[in-house]
C-alpha cells in the first residue's frame, strides 16, 4: 500500500507536530509514503479557482507519473484537492485547456486519472477497519472524545461524497473515536467551520466559532477533541486562549490531530506524537493515556 | 400513523414568552410535515400560526426546523422521521425575531439583506438605441440562479449567521451573483466594493453548508467563491481581505508554497503595531512550544519557478 503523500504547508508550518506524527503513524501502519516535494501548495480556498486549478492539475499530472494515488492528512488541503480533481476529471475540454495552456511547457500532461484521499479515508476506504484493529495497542478506553472534522472534508458533495456509500465519509471520525477504544461526545457543530477561514476578514466570528465548538465539547464532558485538519487546529487550539478571552469563560480543552490520536491507540507515548507542541495544554490526555499503559 | 408534534409557540398578544405545544394527529404512511400542520389547524387549534403556500414544494413558503434541521415542511415526508421515533420537534429558523409561533420576520431574515445588495440590473458601458439583446447561452447559468424561490434553505443552513446574524448570507449574495454576473453589466466595480465590505463576501466561510441545503441546485456556495474570485481580478478592495491575498499569493509565488508567519504578519499590515501587538501572546506561547513558523525564513519548494510560471500566466488571464 503506497501513496503520492502530500503533507500540506501547515504540517510544517503552523503545526509542526502533525508531519512527523502522520509519517510515524504511517510506517507503523505499514502504509508507504512517497513524499511530493516539488509539488505547490493547493491555494487553501485562498488563490482564486483560474490560479489554483491549473497548480493543482500540475500536482495531479505528478502523481499519475508516479503512477500512485495522492494522500493528504489536512481537511482542507483534501477538500481543494476535490473539487479541482472534480472540474478536471468531469469536463475534459477544461483539463485539456489547463494541459495545453499551463501544464504542456514543463512536459506534463494530466490524464484525469490521480485519486486523492486523506488519511481518514485511506483508513476505511483501503487499510480496512479489521487490519486497523488488529494494530490497536492500546485501546483508548476511557477516553472521551469530540469529532471535529473541518468542513471541507465533508462537502461539497459532488466531489466529497458522490456515491451513496461514500457518504459514509461524513461519519469516519465518529466510527474511529469508537474503533480505538475510545468515547464518543457528540457535538452539534463537528460537521462545521471552524471559523479558521474568515480570521482576517472577520476575527471576531471566527474566535466565536472556535469558542462556540471547544465549549460544547468541554461542557459536554469531552476530554479531548479530534480533528482531521491542521487549519482547524490552528483555530481551536492555537487560537483557542483568544477564543476563551473574547467568550469569557475558560474552555481548555486539548486539540489532537488525528495522526496523534491514531498514534496514541497504536501505542505511541504522547511524546513520540509530539503533544506537548500544543498551544492548550494537553496534559489531561497524556495523564489518561498513562494510565492505560 | 401516529405521530406528534412538538411545535414552538411564541403569542406576541399574550404574554410573548416562548413555549411548546403538542400535538398527536394519525396521518397516512405517505403524508408530509406540513399535511400535519394543516390538519392541527383545521382540527384541533386554530391558533397555531405558520406559513404555507403552494404545498408542492414550489414557493419556499414553509421553511422550518424540523428536528433542529432546516426542511420545507411540504416536501419532508413523516415517515423519514417515525422512523426514529413518533416524536417531531418544529421550530422557526434560528436567530429570528418570531412574529407568532411558526411565523418570523423575513425582513430581518432575509428580505432587508437582499435590499443591501441592490437586487437590480445597472447596465453600464455604451446605451443601446434598441433592444439589448443577449445570447441566450450568456443567461443560461443566470437562469439557474434566478430560480431560486428564496425559502431561505441555505441562510438557515449557514454557518456563519448563528454567531453574526448580520452576515448578508447565502441567498443575498447570490441574488448578487445574478448581477455581478449579468453580460449586461460591463463594470461591477462599485456593486464588487458594496460586497466586499464587513458583512459581506468575505464573511463566507465557505463551508459549502448552503449548497447542501438549497432545495434547487443553485449552489450559493460556488456563486460567493465566483463573486470573489471576480473581486480578485479586478483587485480587492477591502485592505485588510487584500493584504491576506497579496501575502499568500506572494508567498506561494515565489517558494511554492505557503510563508504562514509572513501570512500572519503581512495580513495584519507590517505598520500595524496595534494589529501586530494583538499577535504576540500566541505567537510567544508557539515560540515555547516550537511551532512558530519564523517568518521570511522560507526554503523554496524544488520545482518553484515552474509553480511560479503557472501562477503568472493564471494572473495573465485576468488581463
Amino acid at each position: 500500500m503506497k501513496y503520492a503523500f502530500y503533507p500540506g504547508c501547515v504540517s510544517r508550518g503552523g503545526c509542526p507536530e502533525l508531519y512527523p506524527s502522520a509519517v510515524k503513524v504511517s510506517a507503523k501502519l505499514g502504509i508507504e509514503l512517497e513524499e511530493m516535494k516539488d509539488v505547490a501548495c493547493t491555494g487553501a480556498g485562498v488563490l482564486p479557482q483560474h490560479i489554483s486549478d491549473p497548480i493543482n492539475a500540475r500536482t495531479f499530472a505528478k502523481a499519475e507519473q508516479l503512477g500512485l494515488p495522492i494522500m493528504t492528512i489536512c481537511s482542507t488541503c483534501q477538500g481543494v484537492f476535490a473539487q479541482a480533481n472534480y472540474r478536471l476529471k468531469n469536463d475534459s475540454e477544461y483539463r485539456e485547456k489547463i494541459n495545453r495552456e499551463y501544464l504542456a511547457e514543463e512536459g506534463l500532461k494530466y490524464k484525469g486519472t490521480t485519486e486523492v484521499k486523506h488519511l481518514l479515508w485511506v483508513l476505511f476506504e483501503d487499510y480496512g477497519v479489521d487490519k486497523l484493529k488488529s494494530m490497536i495497542r492500546r485501546p483508548l478506553n476511557g477516553l472521551k472524545v469530540s469529532p471535529f472534522y473541518g468542513c471541507f472534508i465533508r462537502r461539497p458533495p459532488e466531489a466529497i461524497t458522490p456515491t451513496k456509500e461514500l457518504s459514509r465519509r461524513k461519519n469516519y471520525l465518529d466510527e474511529l473515536i469508537e474503533i480505538l477504544g475510545a468515547e464518543l461526545t457528540d457535538i452539534s457543530g463537528k460537521g462545521k467551520c471552524c471559523g479558521f477561514p474568515i480570521l482576517t476578514a472577520n476575527e471576531e466570528n471566527s474566535l466565536a466559532m472556535a469558542g462556540k465548538h471547544t465549549g460544547e465539547a468541554k461542557e459536554k464532558g469531552a476530554d479531548c477533541m479530534v480533528t482531521p485538519c491542521p487549519l482547524c487546529h490552528l483555530n481551536l487550539d492555537g487560537n483557542q486562549p483568544r477564543a476563551e478571552a473574547q467568550k469569557g469563560e475558560k474552555i481548555g480543552l486539548p486539540i489532537l490531530h488525528l495522526p496523534q490520536f491514531l498514534g496514541l491507540a497504536l501505542g505511541f507515548d504522547p511524546d513520540e506524537m509530539n503533544l506537548k507542541r500544543h498551544i492548550v495544554s494537553t496534559r489531561t490526555v497524556e495523564a489518561k493515556v498513562e494510565m492505560l499503559t | 400513523m401516529e405521530v406528534t408534534f412538538k411545535v414552538y409557540r411564541k403569542d406576541p398578544e399574550k404574554d410573548g414568552k416562548p413555549g411548546r405545544s403538542n400535538y398527536t394527529v394519525e396521518l397516512p404512511e405517505d403524508a408530509t410535515v406540513l399535511d400535519g400542520l394543516l390538519k392541527i389547524r383545521d382540527e384541533m387549534d386554530g391558533t397555531l400560526a405558520f406559513r404555507a403556500s403552494c404545498l408542492r414544494g414550489y414557493c419556499g413558503e414553509c421553511m422550518m426546523r424540523v428536528n433542529n434541521s432546516a426542511r420545507l415542511t411540504c416536501t419532508a415526508k413523516v415517515s423519514a422521521y417515525t422512523k426514529k421515533g413518533p416524536e417531531i420537534s418544529l421550530d422557526p429558523p434560528r436567530n429570528v425575531p418570531v412574529v407568532k409561533d411558526l411565523v418570523f420576520d423575513w425582513d430581518a431574515f432575509m428580505w432587508n439583506k437582499i435590499k443591501t445588495v441592490k437586487p437590480w440590473l445597472e447596465p453600464t458601458g455604451e446605451a443601446s438605441d434598441g433592444e439589448n439583446l443577449i445570447p441566450d447561452a450568456a443567461m443560461k447559468d443566470l437562469r439557474k440562479v434566478m430560480s431560486c424561490y428564496y425559502c431561505g434553505m441555505c441562510d438557515e443552513g449557514c454557518t456563519v449567521l448563528p454567531v453574526d446574524f448580520n452576515f448578508l448570507g447565502p441567498a443575498a449574495l447570490t441574488k448578487a451573483y445574478r448581477f455581478v454576473f449579468d453580460p449586461r453589466a460591463k463594470d461591477t466595480r462599485e456593486r464588487l466594493k458594496i460586497l466586499e465590505q464587513p458583512k459581506g463576501i468575505w464573511d463566507c466561510v465557505h463551508c459549502f453548508e448552503a449548497d447542501e441545503h438549497c432545495p434547487r441546485g443553485i449552489e450559493p456556495t460556488k456563486r460567493i467563491l465566483a463573486i470573489r474570485d471576480k473581486a480578485y481580478k479586478v483587485g480587492i478592495t477591502n485592505e485588510k481581505v487584500a493584504r491576506h491575498h497579496a501575502s499568500f499569493a506572494a508567498s506561494v509565488k515565489e517558494s511554492g508554497w505557503l510563508d504562514e508567519g509572513r501570512l500572519a504578519l503581512e495580513s495584519e499590515g507590517l505598520t500595524n503595531i496595534k494589529g501586530l501587538m494583538k499577535l504576540l501572546p500566541t505567537a510567544a506561547k508557539a515560540l515555547l512550544r516550537g511551532k512558530a513558523p519564523i517568518p521570511y525564513l522560507h526554503a523554496k519548494r524544488p520545482g518553484a519557478d515552474k509553480i511560479k510560471k503557472i501562477f503568472e500566466k493564471g494572473e495573465g488571464e485576468k488581463k
